[in-house]
């Protein structure tokens, strides 16, 4: 077990850095805005060490449901990951071969809502 | 001089006399800011007639996306479009490779280009109101362009961009779902029918130069190809080129219906407010794959950059737009 910081408190760190003492500095507008995007990616870091897995799962259990998939889910993170993978590689399979499982669009919309939770929650608000 | 590769600026030397005479002396030679693909430098040039205020645009290290145009094809689309009085900087000629890579330039102009600017500053607010009068008259100039005279172009309609997409999307080797939905859509959706224009392929906010009075000249031309005149039309509505205006559908600047409505009595033509939807849709398509497959180029080691890094993750932004429309659709 490491010590902490954790992960995600080692990425705020960082990001609160680049964010504080770097961007300040910076005159060149080219650089200024990589500073930003990185501080952005490193916000993205964070959000997923602290609420990635519990959405993970929420999609495994989605993509299971729609895809009549049974029989028991994963426990850990890397487990749910692969089946996510798989799982989606099926969905966009049958989509592809006109047998778009009922209810995709829902799924999809919710799960991709989730992704942006991780990727860009401000965005998500701009359509409330 | 300041700011050059000193190799830069001694091999472009002799690439100008042909076009200015042997008379010039480079002022100053500035790489400008921003162009992920594409080197632009600034170039004060005297010359017998005056100072010029000059713009070279050179490739960038990297391979370029496959609906890239190359270079000097870019710079022949430049020229006619200005022929025909297309707003564009004036180009003043190819310069062919410059230490191993082609260039070609063009007049340097001022205005606005970051899009984040032009939806938002209140000194751009007239800008704002003309623009989308201005932008359908470029893009009915721009529609006007004979063929014959850019025989290199290429391309189609709505099943051949599908079927370009569909095929960036496998090269991703990562499962879309969202994406293959919008896809099936829009392939079961696509017009039978339609009429082949010369297209800029990236008519949008961001790419034009806007001054207080308006649209100043159209940038950007390296995704020009043979498309259906709509495809154009619509890619500025195109959420993400609302740059948080979300609201103005015209590129956060204005509303759909003047700008229609004048490329239409401008152009001859009919486009709908559903052809412009069902393109819209097809738009997002475009930059959700445009924005991972330039996350690739990142990902592969070809262009180290956290920015095209981060856009892998923000293609979620397309995804979500996208199944938005799809709900309203239908």
């Amino acid at each position: 077990m490491q010590d902490r910081p954790h992960a995600a408190e080692l990425a705020e760190a960082v990001r609160e850095f680049i964010e504080t003492e770097i961007l300040p500095g910076i005159e060149d507008p080219r650089l200024r805005f990589r500073a930003l995007v990185a501080a952005n990616g490193l916000g993205i870091l964070e959000r997923e060490l602290t609420i990635g897995p519990p959405l993970v799962r929420r999609e495994v259990e989605s993509l299971a449901r729609l895809l009549g998939r049974e029989g028991p889910i994963p426990d850990d993170v890397d487990g749910l990951r692969r089946w996510a993978r798989d799982l989606n590689r099926e969905l966009a399979r049958r989509i592809r071969a006109g047998e778009t499982p009922e209810g995709a669009l829902a799924h999809l919309v919710a799960t991709v809502a989730d992704k942006l939770r991780i990727a860009s929650p401000r965005y998500l608000t701009r359509y409330r | 001089m300041s700011g050059a590769e000193p190799s830069f600026a001694e091999a472009l030397r002799p690439h100008l006399v042909p076009l200015f005479g042997n008379d010039i002396a480079v002022e100053r030679l500035a790489l400008l800011p921003g162009g992920a693909s594409k080197e632009a430098w600034a170039l004060d040039l005297r010359t017998p007639d005056g100072k010029r205020e000059l713009l070279v645009r050179r490739a960038g290290g990297g391979v370029i996306h496959s609906q890239t145009l190359p270079l000097q094809s870019e710079y022949r689309v430049v020229a006619v479009a200005y022929e025909v009085g297309v707003r564009v900087p004036r180009p003043y000629g190819y310069l062919g490779e410059i230490a191993g890579r082609p260039a070609f330039v063009t007049e340097r102009v001022a205005g606005e280009t970051i899009g984040r600017r032009i939806v938002q500053h209140p000194e751009l607010a007239g800008a704002r109101a003309a623009l989308p009068v201005q932008m359908a008259e470029e893009l009915a100039k721009i529609h006007a362009i004979p063929a014959e005279r850019v025989p290199f172009l290429s391309g189609g309609g709505a099943r051949d961009v599908l079927v370009r997409l569909e095929r960036e999307l496998d090269a991703l080797d990562e499962p879309h779902p969202a994406i293959e939905l919008g896809l099936a859509w829009a392939a079961h959706n696509a017009p039978e029918h339609h009429e082949t224009v010369v297209a800029h392929g990236d008519f949008r906010i961001g790419n034009l130069v806007v001054t207080e009075a308006g649209l100043a000249y159209v940038l950007d031309w390296e995704f020009a190809h043979l498309g259906d005149p709509a495809e154009d039309v619509a890619w500025p509505l195109v959420r993400a080129w609302r740059f948080g205006v979300d609201h103005l559908r015209l590129g956060g600047i204005g509303e759909v219906e003047p700008y229609l409505e004048r490329y239409n009595a401008l152009a001859g033509r009919d486009i709908s407010a559903r052809s412009l939807a069902y393109w819209e849709i097809v738009g997002n398509l475009k930059w959700a794959i445009g924005a991972l497959t330039q996350s690739r180029r990142h990902l592969s080691g070809q262009q180290k950059s956290v920015e095209l890094a981060v856009l892998g993750r923000l293609a979620a932004e397309m995804e979500f737009e996208l199944l938005q429309l799809l709900e309203r659709a239908g």
